[in-house]
């Protein structure tokens, strides 16, 4: 049985006062377990990005908890606060987010730098996911000459860097075509299965979900749905098709409904 | 509802570029000061004592005006520039939004005209009182008291300010305005304005450097040598080598800043951030560093120069003799007209004037009847006999023009050394002394003659050997300071009265009474007594006409060097404080980025507060080491002999303009600190709501 890794109880997040509230987040509880590949899904405004937001420390929720480990994020402060941001999380980003005036090595060296990590390990685990996702012939680029599949792979590079507990991905492959999304996907499964990395991945992409190993769908800020992928006897097409047809209901189903 | 927008516009761009806009109120006081230099007390003194000297420089101030607006120009277009641009998102949504383009273009006028009043109104008044204050300082300073003092409001130049102000924030704006309402909405829209990085072909760069140090070199060796005064074509060579190696060394810069961040080993924290943030903003704007540069480099040299020549000015020796009539009725015999002619005394009791004075007393100086009564080899000998020296070879050789020096009468000489409260000379039957002139020697020339001295070397009169006292005496014979006299003989009046007979000046010299000086303060009073003695036929030199030739130079030159000096280092300060603050705003993502990441406010703050050190240091540095020979070619072009062997002089002026940049350089770097942390907070904020 794999270990519980995130623990989130009853999460709520709401925006704007007074009689002008809208809740992103409406008591999500649910959990992450160890070396798991967690999708997140939802339509636009369902609240995933908001989720997300939150166990990555980017906006404080307004009620529940986020315990990594045991330990709620929520009290992180100062040093532990950015320690949790640079070395326990990573995070993979849309619009991937490489400082444009860096080098590919400069900025997947960046969080060992900002961490104060020696040199030689940062340079060690370098070498290890260069090969991995294949950018080694573009570590020495400026991100203005590399495609979007190089610059999302370089920053898949940057948040694993420091070995987070978990990688955080938000719509990873939204700003992709479906040749280098797929690209990419093919690599953060590998990450997943080969180096035991956690994922959390927000998408609304069916193909990009369908690597995931378990997918929570969510409406109107709570949990809607869940899907498991059947190991070893469902395929990833046919996971594929489950998923499609969730969301045929999340979407049209359920606005008929309404 | 427009013109609510309008002023909320304008109040917000006002808070958000507080530099810049402080930087126009204080151009606005410059120039409100420059325009009304002819209300300064100072200068209305002046006017009344050499108006010929004055009036020239009151037709240069148009020019001067016209030099400042220019630069002016500069800085608000670069400023402006930048805020244009980081306004582009919303004013391509107040174009989605259906405001027509003329409209647009119309609000961002209005919002400009609102703020340039704005920062006028502020201006003018603070403008007024430190030209009241200066007008009060500087008439204090050089001792004409404050009485007499008006306060005064130049309209003219308030007009001018005005003008001056409009138009240029006019053309600015039209420029901007015009370029952006023209532009796709869009390109508007999409706010990713950031410039590919530029990676510059290594060896172009290398090139860069080594042809721009190369020429910097070539520049200050020909400053330095004196060079570059020679001729026309040889300073316009040496500019242009100055200036095109300035640029070319900012235009390497970067890669230089590489070269060193390469070397060094360790790459904690955000160095490397730190190092690639800096160096894109080198690279981005080699051009306008580089102009930055220069300007500081005007401002340093300008600095130097005004303080030089105030210094040499002020620090001109201290007035003991008021007045000082000159006597025809004794001094030319030859002359048919000479007996009728009443002497300074008669007239000066018949005009009641004598009252005035406490002292008047008659100083005799002329040349002996016989060309060759004077023999100097005595004293020559005495010169040579001190070694081989460069100051001793000049000393000699200045001596072989000492043929026939002036006598002055013992009697007269010491009546100066007693109004100037300093012992008397004795004289003993075959002694004489030395007088010079302070302008002739100073410094080690002085201390070589006073050392020639201290041997007692012999002079001949009329073949009679004199022994010279053993020292020089330099207290001045007469007020006026353009009669100067490099080498006289102080001679007993039995003596002088055999040796000249028919070229003998009088010279009369008075002081006035101290009570009258006290009661209506030097100025006034001198003012009253010459009006008095115009009426008279005597030829007079007062102490003021001859203060006012040489505040003259002081004021005219301190005051326009220091003021172009203060121009010119506010807006090659403002130009890269804004841009700095530009770039950061632009940049703001990346903040926001590492902060993701794991970053910490204060590791933000201390890699800014590093990138801001270096961007203001290196054009800074580079100014500061151009200015060191920019200095001695001034130096070697302009200034006087004295300030040349005067090294206390060059040290005291070097001190003081590295205080002054330190302090100007320290509170800019200060200000344009606070506004980037400010502005990281605020970045920071803003993104942990979204």
């Amino acid at each position: 049985m794999k270990e519980k890794l995130l623990d989130i109880q009853s999460l709520k997040k709401n925006y704007g006062k007074n009689g002008n509230v809208t809740k992103a987040l409406n008591g999500i509880t649910f959990q992450v377990l160890d070396r798991e590949f967690l999708g997140i899904m939802g339509s636009s405004g369902s609240g995933k990005t908001t989720l997300l937001n939150c166990i990555a420390t980017a906006v404080h929720p307004t009620e529940g908890e986020i315990l990594l480990n045991g330990e709620d994020i929520s009290a992180y402060k100062g040093k532990r606060l950015a320690e949790y941001r640079g070395k326990r999380i990573g995070y993979l980003f849309q619009n991937f987010e490489l400082l444009d005036n860096l080098t590919g090595r400069e900025n997947i060296m960046l969080p060992p730098a900002i961490q104060n990590v020696p040199e030689k390990e940062g340079a060690a685990r370098l070498a290890q996911l260069a090969e991995y996702l294949e950018i080694e012939d573009i570590l020495d680029k400026f991100p203005s000459q590399m495609s979007g599949g190089e610059k999302q792979r370089i920053a898949a590079a940057r948040a694993m860097i420091l070995n987070p507990d978990m990688l955080l991905a938000d719509e990873p492959t939204g700003s992709l075509d479906s040749k280098n999304a797929r690209s990419l996907m093919e690599k953060l499964s590998l990450l997943n299965q080969q180096d035991g990395s956690t994922i959390l991945m927000v998408t609304h992409d069916c193909n990009a979900a369908s690597y995931c190993s378990r997918i929570l769908f969510i409406q109107d800020g709570r949990i809607f749905h869940e899907l498991r992928r059947k190991y070893p006897k469902e395929t990833q097409q046919d996971f594929y098709e489950r998923i499609l047809s969730v969301m045929a209901q999340l979407g049209g189903g359920s606005a008929n409904v309404l | 509802m427009f013109f609510k927008l309008v002023l909320k516009n304008g109040r917000r761009s006002r808070k958000e570029n507080g530099l810049f806009f402080l930087s126009l109120i204080v151009s606005i006081i410059a120039f409100y000061i420059i325009l009304s230099l002819e209300n300064q007390d100072v200068m209305k003194f002046l006017l009344r004592m050499e108006s010929d000297a004055v009036n020239k420089i009151y037709r240069l101030l148009p020019v001067l005006y016209g030099v400042s607006l220019f630069l002016l120009f500069f800085l608000v277009y670069f400023a402006g520039k930048y805020q244009i641009e980081r306004r582009s998102h919303e004013l391509g949504m107040y174009l989605m939004m259906g405001m027509r383009r003329s409209k647009l273009f119309a609000m961002m006028m209005a919002e400009d005209i609102f703020n340039s009043i704005f920062s006028l109104l502020i201006g003018i008044p603070i403008a007024i009182f430190l030209s009241e204050m200066i007008s009060l300082i500087t008439a204090k300073v050089v001792g004409l008291g404050i009485i007499g003092h008006r306060f005064t409001l130049s309209w003219k130049a308030v007009l001018w300010t005005f003008i001056g102000f409009f138009t240029i924030k006019f053309f600015a704006m039209l420029l901007f305005s015009g370029s952006v309402v023209k532009k796709e909405v869009i390109s508007l829209l999409s706010d990713t304005q950031e410039k590919k990085q530029k990676r510059k072909r290594r060896g172009i760069g290398y090139v860069q450097v080594i042809a721009g140090i190369l020429s910097l070199a070539v520049a200050y060796y020909t400053a330095i040598r004196g060079n570059a005064w020679e001729s026309p074509l040889r300073f316009g060579m040496t500019v242009v080598l100055g200036i095109a190696g300035t640029f070319l060394w900012f235009h390497g810069a970067g890669l230089l800043l590489e070269l060193t961040f390469r070397l060094k080993k360790t790459n904690r924290g955000l160095s490397t951030f730190t190092f690639r943030q800096l160096q894109e903003n080198v690279f981005l704007r080699p051009a306008s560093l580089a102009v930055s540069s220069l300007l500081i480099l005007a401002a340093l040299c300008c600095f130097g120069y005004g303080m030089s020549v105030s210094l040499e000015a002020s620090g001109s020796e201290a007035h003991h003799i008021d007045y000082t009539f000159i006597d025809y009725s004794q001094s030319v015999p030859d002359k048919e007209t000479a007996d009728e002619e009443p002497s300074v005394k008669e007239i000066l009791k018949n005009t009641g004037l004598d009252a005035e004075f406490s002292q008047l007393f008659e100083v005799k100086t002329g040349m002996p009847d016989d060309e060759n009564a004077f023999s100097g080899e005595g004293f020559r000998r005495a010169v040579n006999s001190l070694g081989n020296s460069e100051n001793v070879q000049s000393l000699s050789e200045s001596l072989e023009y000492f043929t026939t020096p002036y006598f002055i009468s013992l009697s007269g000489y010491n009546q100066i050394l007693e109004t100037d409260g300093k012992a008397p000379i004795e004289l003993s039957g075959n002694q004489a002394a030395l007088y010079s002139d302070q302008d002739f020697y100073f410094g080690e020339r002085l201390d070589l003659l006073n050392e020639v001295l201290s041997q007692n070397p012999v002079i001949e009169l009329n073949g009679v050997p004199f022994e010279l006292k053993d020292q020089v005496y330099q207290t001045n014979l007469v007020v006026d300071r353009s009669i100067t006299l490099a080498l006289g003989v102080i001679i007993p009046d039995s003596v002088y009265d055999r040796l000249v007979t028919r070229n003998s000046d009088s010279y009369w010299n008075a002081v006035l009474k101290e009570n009258l000086v006290q009661k209506e303060g030097l100025m006034q009073a001198m003012m009253g007594i010459n009006e008095r003695l115009n009426q008279t036929s005597l030829e007079y030199e007062s102490y003021l006409q001859n203060m006012g030739r040489q505040l003259f130079y002081f004021i005219a030159l301190g005051y326009i060097t220091i003021y172009l000096a203060v121009i010119f280092l506010i807006i090659a300060n403002t130009v890269m404080g804004v841009q700095f603050l530009m770039h950061q705003r632009k940049t703001g993502r990346r903040y926001h980025v590492l902060i993701r990441l794991g970053s910490s406010y204060k590791a933000l703050c201390k890699s800014a507060d590093k990138q801001i050190k270096w961007y203001f240091g290196l054009p800074v540095l580079t100014a500061a080491v151009s200015s060191f020979f920019g200095i001695q070619a001034l130096f070697a072009g302009f200034i006087s002999m004295e300030m040349k062997t005067e090294v206390p002089m060059l040290l005291k002026l070097g001190c003081a303009m590295i205080i002054l940049l330190v302090v100007v350089e320290f509170i800019y770097i200060a200000a344009v600190t606070r506004l980037s942390r400010r502005q990281l907070l605020g970045m920071i904020e803003n993104k942990r709501e979204e």
